[in-house]
């Protein structure tokens, strides 16, 4: 193992359950010190890929490694995991239910309890310090399940669809923790269908459908597989204005819409002008990351994802 | 740090975890006092038959009727041969005398019909030739009778000079006990490691079903072995038997040292191995029957999903252990024969019937190899369980048969 090995590698996994091959094929870098998301839709193989590369199930096929190991165990005290399914034991208190999930990884326990009420006040958390999990909100334990997941200082923290369920405040205070991980020098590799976030937080991404990769690349990369798109207003409304404009432009109110053209808007511009139509309003709209996702994995898969 | 020794840290967290969710709970107390709940219960029935029972023993009677010559002369030999019986449900009714009037056999059968008392026999006629009639369970009431009257006419034939001698007695005790004190010592050592585990192991079966209920197990899984896991829960309700069996050893020893001492030394094991070393490979099988008994509840449990497939496992334990108890004793009763040996290899069994062998045979090597023997078992169960939960609940493995992965 160095220091360049990725944080996560993955070449050709494959699970299946029962004749379905849930995961197929799946090969994943994930760079040291990155966020990297995951991202699909329902049943597309996120959890299981992550479980998989975790080492909580074995895959059929393929190998994967983690943090240089390629059997995930023996890197297990480096990893954190919030799996998709949140379970804490109703009983315990939140400091030792921390304290708990740290200990798993080996931090010692009056550590993990010292680091538990630091983090919980750090959190906003700190009146239910010695709560017991039961008498939290589901938002609340979310986030103590969470800070359980880093407690012991993972270096590679694997999150399973870490937003749902948390309402708009605490869906920030996520963001704010995954961003400060990643500035601590963890790997974050995280699984969510809500774009927005993984437009904010995400180094790079992969997205996949039907248990195989269909992207890889940064944000950038996956707005780049869509063209730019323009809307434009003309100044002096006339007919015959369709015939200047690239064959898909579309109306759209007083105005129209087509694609960036590949040579760029620049002659355009100029034969508006030229023939009269003038610049009314002008903007090129960058294409987000839901519409490449919904581009990439296909219309079908993607609806009645969230953006 | 090794991976034996990750194994164990991350088993004893778990462990740790579910012996303080065990015991910190008000339910526990419960499960602690179970058996004063349980002795209770004995106890108010058990008084209530003593209580009927002494109420029929006060006018039970055997009814000697004699002449007033020999009345005090057969009450002095009743004195006398009542004081060799130890306890009072051994010793014979109380004695009544009755001055013979008209015919006695007609008397003595009126006896029995007798308000006043409850005669379970009756003697009658000369001493030389007596007459006794007893009615049910009265036959041994009806020989101490006949003993009596012997007594009373030696008595009378050597007038009233019966000789008084005072024996020199001395305990003896004898070297390793001998071979029916050694059985029951391993009938009990076979019953004492049962009844423990009888009550502790059986506690493991529902212990992995918290787990899957708050979707914890995801998260153990993830952070450790499921090998550990288990061990984990084992060891954990293991604390807990511990703790049981410590507080009730602690307060039945205190209670022991309580007993008069030939009640003691009655009590006493008489074992072949030695008191000491029957002590320790007592409590190495009691630990290693839990283990077993316990992994592999632990496995069974576990594929359980819900508190109603637990229960259900209930009968089935309960048909298991009581079969591992009958194995056992069948082997000590014949500690040489062939259903010993199969009682001793048999995994579950084993702990068992080991701990019978420790009273009878004085040979140490064969529990040392018991003792491998069953952690072998102890780490085949919880492995086979591991793997079982992980393809089982977890989903995990291969959709193909390891012999055909094993082939590529």
């Amino acid at each position: 193992m160095t220091v360049n090995d990725p944080a996560v590698f993955a070449e050709h996994l494959v699970k299946r359950f029962g004749e379905r091959r849930v995961v197929d094929g799946i090969d994943l870098i994930v760079p040291r010190g990155a966020i990297y998301g995951v991202l699909g839709p329902n049943g597309a193989g996120k959890t299981t890929t992550l479980r998989t590369l975790l080492g909580i199930i074995e895959p059929d096929e393929g190998r994967r490694s983690i943090l240089g190991h390629f059997s995930p165990r023996e890197a297990s005290d480096r990893v954190g995991y919030l799996p998709e399914e949140r379970g804490l034991y109703p009983s315990m208190k939140a400091r030792d239910a921390i304290a708990f999930m740290g200990a798993l990884r080996g931090l010692d326990r009056r550590t993990g309890r010292t680091r538990a009420a630091e983090m919980m006040e750090a959190a906003g958390l700190g009146h239910a310090i010695d709560e017991k999990i039961k008498k939290l909100s589901k938002g609340m334990a979310q986030l103590v399940q969470l800070l359980g997941s880093v407690v012991h200082r993972p270096d590679l923290l694997v999150l399973d669809e870490p937003f749902s369920g948390l309402d708009p405040v605490n869906q920030e205070k996520l963001e704010a923790l995954i961003l400060a991980e990643r500035d601590r020098g963890a790997t974050v590799l995280f699984s969510t269908h809500i774009m927005a976030h993984a437009e904010r937080v995400c180094d790079r991404l992969a997205i996949i459908a039907g248990g195989k990769r269909r992207f890889e690349g940064t944000v950038d990369e996956a707005r780049g597989t869509l063209p730019s798109r323009v809307r434009y207003l003309p100044a002096r409304p006339q007919a015959g204005v369709a015939e200047v404009l690239p064959h898909d432009a579309t109306p759209d109110g007083d105005g129209w819409r087509f694609q960036l053209p590949r040579e760029g808007i620049e002659g355009l511009l100029v034969t508006l002008i030229e023939r009269g139509y003038g610049i009314g309003g002008l903007s090129i709209e960058r294409p987000g990351l839901h519409d490449a996702f919904v581009r990439i994995v296909g219309r079908d898969a993607a609806e009645g994802e969230p953006a | 740090m090794s991976n034996l020794l990750r194994t164990l840290r991350q088993a004893m967290t778990i462990a740790r975890r579910d012996f303080i969710a065990t015991v910190f709970t008000p339910i526990f107390l419960l499960f602690l006092f179970a058996p004063v709940i349980m002795g209770s219960f004995g106890a108010i029935g058990g008084m209530g038959a003593a209580s009927v029972a002494d109420g029929r023993a006060d006018k039970t009677r055997i009814v000697a009727i004699v002449p007033d010559a020999n009345a005090r002369t057969i009450a002095e030999a009743d004195t006398r041969l009542r004081a060799v019986f130890r306890r009072d449900e051994e010793a014979p009714p109380g004695l009544t005398t009755l001055r013979p009037a008209g015919d006695p056999a007609a008397q003595a059968r009126a006896a029995f019909a007798s308000k006043d008392y409850e005669a379970t026999a009756v003697l009658y006629g000369p001493l030389e030739t007596p007459q006794v009639l007893y009615g049910p369970r009265g036959k041994r009431a009806a020989d101490y009778l006949g003993l009596l009257a012997a007594e009373t006419l030696a008595a009378n034939r050597l007038n009233g000079d019966v000789p008084r001698v005072t024996a020199v007695k001395t305990a003896l005790e004898r070297q390793g006990g001998s071979a029916g004190n050694r059985r029951q010592s391993a009938s009990f050592a076979v019953f004492g490691v049962f009844l423990l585990n009888l009550f502790l192991a059986s506690q493991v079966v529902g212990t992995m079903a918290e787990e899957r209920n708050n979707k914890v197990i995801e998260v153990l899984a993830a952070a450790v072995p499921l090998e550990s896991v288990f061990l984990g829960k084992l060891l954990g309700m293991f604390g807990v038997a511990i703790l049981f069996v410590g507080f009730w050893g602690t307060i039945i020893a205190k209670l022991g040292s309580l007993l008069p001492p030939d009640v003691a030394s009655a009590l006493a094991i008489q074992a072949a191995v030695g008191t000491p070393a029957f002590v320790v490979l007592f409590v190495t099988y009691f630990t290693m029957a839990y283990l077993l008994l316990g992994s592999a509840f632990l496995v069974v449990g576990a594929q359980a999903s819900t508190p109603r497939e637990i229960q259900m496992l209930a009968l089935p334990i309960s048909v298991l252990q009581m079969g591992m108890l009958a194995l056992a004793l069948a082997g000590t009763a014949r500690p040489d024969g062939w259903i010993a040996t199969v009682a001793q290899m048999f995994p579950l069994s084993s702990p068992f019937a080991m701990a019978g062998r420790a009273a009878t045979s004085p040979d140490l090597w064969p529990h040392i190899a018991a003792i491998a023997w069953q952690l072998l078992w102890v780490t085949i169960f919880i492995t086979l369980g591991a793997r079982l939960f992980r393809r089982g609940v977890l989903q995990s493995g291969s959709a193909k048969p390891f012999w055909k992965r094993a082939r590529g």
